[in-house]
């Protein structure tokens, strides 16, 4: 599948455009696993989880931390919704460490305590293994 | 002759003032510029989003989610007050704050608690100085906020407000409506309004493509309605942001154009003095010599 054809991707945070480019494929990390997208994929709005994005265009191929949120594919473009996205270089592997080192202090007292608790492991961990490729 | 001094003096300390407040002038100029473009940024997400939600809307046949439930009856509610952390920003606090404490009486008349959430040092100040109850002080956003420290205040309001400990949430602050105006509001964050997160403004587009969903509309509904709470409050302090350096900027252009008239007319003093006492000394010239002869 390396001859398809290009699409538009957009990765939208609130605070800035984090990418914006044409694209030739993208495996974005759904809520029940991995979805891969060409160009030309029916409309889907689909729920993210904490994970990698990878991104392959005619430069090479790119992969981000994305937190959960959201993807959205129309026609040609694909948009990404997310409330933090970031690149390997962007990543700062103490920040990681101290929130992984809270995240695991904090007592789950509660379900909705449980389950913030794994998030914040998930996302520590999945920040780490980014930064160590 | 001690006069003419102290005039001196005086333009000495005007220039050095002007000079001051003419930087901060263009560092707020700069401040502003920075801040602008970062709003504007978080127009994508933000228009991206209320669009999603339209077409989620749609999908479902109509919203229902405990985020838009409004309660029969308003009897606790909470203020959240965005003000600065520094001064010399001219009215902008003060507006803001009279605003804040007139929604509160008005709330108060109406037989509801109002707790008030301050963020800024000034708004804190003052509203002990007028005896309110601040419930929580928040100094840690600075004025250039990110999202991340927006975020878990959002997180608890919404929390409080779905375990019902509070019957709606507001919002006070300065909006940027344009560079030449600034309007203090108050504006209700929860519950939400349907007839505005229903996206009237999304695209029509919209609402001929037929999506496919992962998970089911409701469900995903139930993760898009928090996140449009969480960035209409970044806005809010995004706004809130933009206005405050404005206002900074404008008040120090005020202050620079003042101290120069201040040292136009202290010249003009000084010139006046040095002339009158050259006249007097020629006087006393003229005097001696006249009596020598």
């Amino acid at each position: 599948m390396t001859e398809g054809k290009l699409f538009t991707c957009s990765v939208v945070t609130p605070e800035k455009i984090v990418l914006d480019r044409k694209v030739r494929f993208v495996a974005v990390p759904a809520h029940d696993g991995e979805i891969g997208f060409l160009t030309g994929r029916a409309p889907l709005v689909v729920k993210l989880d904490v994970g990698r994005l990878r991104v392959e265009s005619d430069e090479g191929s790119e992969e981000l931390f994305i937190d959960g949120g959201f993807a959205e594919m129309v026609g040609d473009k694909l948009t990404i919704l997310t409330e933090d996205a970031r690149r390997p270089e962007e990543l700062d592997r103490d920040e990681i460490l101290t929130e992984r080192q809270t995240a695991v202090a904090q007592p789950s007292v509660s379900d909705k305590a449980f389950a913030e608790r794994q998030r914040a492991l998930k996302r520590s961990r999945t920040q780490l293994r980014l930064l160590d490729e | 002759m001690a006069n003419r001094r102290v005039l001196v003096k005086r333009r000495k300390a005007a220039r050095n003032i002007r000079k001051i407040t003419r930087t901060m002038q263009l560092i707020s100029t700069a401040r502003f510029q920075a801040a602008f473009s970062a709003a504007v940024a978080g127009r994508p997400y933000t228009d991206k989003l209320a669009e999603l939600v339209g077409n989620l809307a749609r999908a479902a046949k109509g919203l229902k989610h405990p985020l838009l439930q409004r309660p029969p009856e308003e009897r606790r509610s909470a203020l959240v007050v965005l003000t600065s952390s520094r001064g010399l920003c001219g009215g902008y606090n003060t507006n803001v704050l009279r605003l804040a404490v007139e929604h509160c009486d008005t709330k108060a008349d109406s037989g509801a608690d109002v707790e008030l959430d301050v963020v800024g040092k000034k708004g804190i100040a003052y509203l002990k100085y007028l005896r309110r109850e601040v419930a929580e002080e928040i100094t840690t956003i600075s004025d250039r906020p990110r999202f991340e420290e927006v975020e878990p205040l959002a997180n608890t309001m919404m929390q409080r407000f779905v375990a019902g400990e509070l019957d709606s949430v507001w919002i006070v602050y300065m909006k940027f409506i344009s560079a030449g105006k600034q309007r203090p509001v108050v504006e209700r964050l929860l519950p939400l309004s349907p007839e505005e997160t229903l996206g009237i403004k999304g695209e029509p587009r919209g609402s001929q493509v037929q999506y496919e969903f992962s998970p089911a509309p409701e469900e995903l509904l139930e993760e898009l309605l928090p996140a449009t709470v969480r960035v209409r409050l970044y806005q809010a302090f995004m706004d809130a942001a933009v206005s405050e350096h404005l206002a900074r900027m404008v008040a120090m252009k005020a202050a620079t154009d003042a101290a120069e008239e201040m040292i136009r007319r202290l010249t003009l003093q000084y010139n006046r003095a040095r002339q009158t006492q050259i006249t007097m000394e020629l006087l006393d010239i003229v005097g001696g010599a006249n009596a020598l002869t």
